[in-house]
């Protein structure tokens, strides 16, 4: 068994400095803070997921009232499409497959916006569905200024977590 | 590092497909794979008015738009006043009417849904969804 001491770890009779209780105290509450955006960001999903997987026959409607996708397909992403968001803001919660987590429901955010977006250029009054019947009267502005704000928080969640592991990855080489 | 993404986002997305394959199950009578509305729930303007007096026009557009102009006689069933419309529209309804219910355009979604919302909680046979709805009556009678 390797013996060699780790490194990263003060020893227990080296009095920590004060710059070094004040970065870690800091460190902390910006883990803290991480963290709740996590959960708000994953209570938003979990909300707009169940809601829409109570009632797929009105998501179906909502999804081909953008006029994109032929009606089978609508019905199939009104099946699927909540459950998909429900697991990957569990998966934000739990930390387990994070990053997956975050690139599909920023991927999803992204098509969402996009196709709110497109519906508007097209002239098609639209019922979004993304939050069921609460976002049904929400203007246009409110629905983009609401996803762009969940496409914010999950990029700087994604981007937070990469330069995190590559902090650590670093502190391990060293 | 990508290779992990993809392969964690994999995971999740056929995990996801799980649940999702046990609810189409569950709502299979609840909904068609074939079309959003079925051929026999649907009727053009000319089948419409081709009904006569045998008609009740429905409009399911929210109260403003209503206000502002819609088809002669037709009465507002909204899903934003369902509770307090819908005794008023019972009322009016009578046994061999055909229901004619029409929101502002082909893509809007209120038609559809205050046409199953008759079907289904108010019981009621005959109701229809207007092809093209108001902007379809607007281009004929303009």
């Amino acid at each position: 068994m390797n013996q060699t001491p780790d490194a990263q770890h003060p020893t227990l009779n080296v009095e920590p400095s004060t710059t070094g209780v004040a970065s870690n105290i800091k460190h902390r509450t910006s883990n803290i803070l991480w963290r709740v955006i996590d959960f708000v960001v994953a209570g938003i999903f979990i909300y707009a997921g169940a809601i829409k997987a109570f009632d797929p026959v009105q998501f179906a409607g909502d999804v081909d009232n953008y006029k994109v996708l032929p009606w089978p397909v609508s019905v199939a992403l009104a099946f699927y499409l909540p459950w998909l968001e429900i697991f990957c803001a569990l998966a934000l919660i739990v930390r387990f497959f994070y990053r997956g987590a975050l690139s599909i429901l920023g991927v999803l955010i992204l098509l969402f916006t996009l196709a709110t977006i497109a519906a508007k250029v097209r002239g098609l009054d639209i019922t979004c569905g993304c939050f069921g019947h609460a976002s049904q009267h929400w203007s246009f502005p409110a629905h983009l200024m609401t996803n762009l704000a969940i496409l914010a928080a999950l990029l700087a969640l994604l981007v937070q977590s990469i330069v995190k592991r590559e902090v650590a990855q670093q502190q391990s080489r060293h | 590092m990508k290779f992990l993404l993809a392969r964690q986002a994999a995971v999740l997305a056929a995990v996801a497909l799980l649940p999702a394959a046990g609810e189409a199950i569950y709502f299979r009578n609840n909904i068609s794979w074939r079309s959003a509305i079925a051929p026999s729930e649907m009727v053009t303007l000319e089948q419409a008015r081709a009904w006569g007096d045998a008609a009740i026009w429905v409009d399911a557009r929210p109260d403003d738009e209503f206000a502002r102009d819609h088809v002669p006689g037709a009465l507002s069933l909204n899903e934003d006043r369902w509770n307090e419309l819908l005794p008023q529209f019972l009322a009016v309804w009578s046994p061999g009417k055909k229901m004619v219910v029409y929101c502002s355009s082909l893509s809007c979604n209120a038609s559809r849904e205050v046409a199953r919302r008759l079907r289904k909680e108010a019981q009621l046979p005959d109701v229809y969804v207007l092809k093209g709805g108001w902007e379809a009556w607007l281009k004929r009678n303009r």
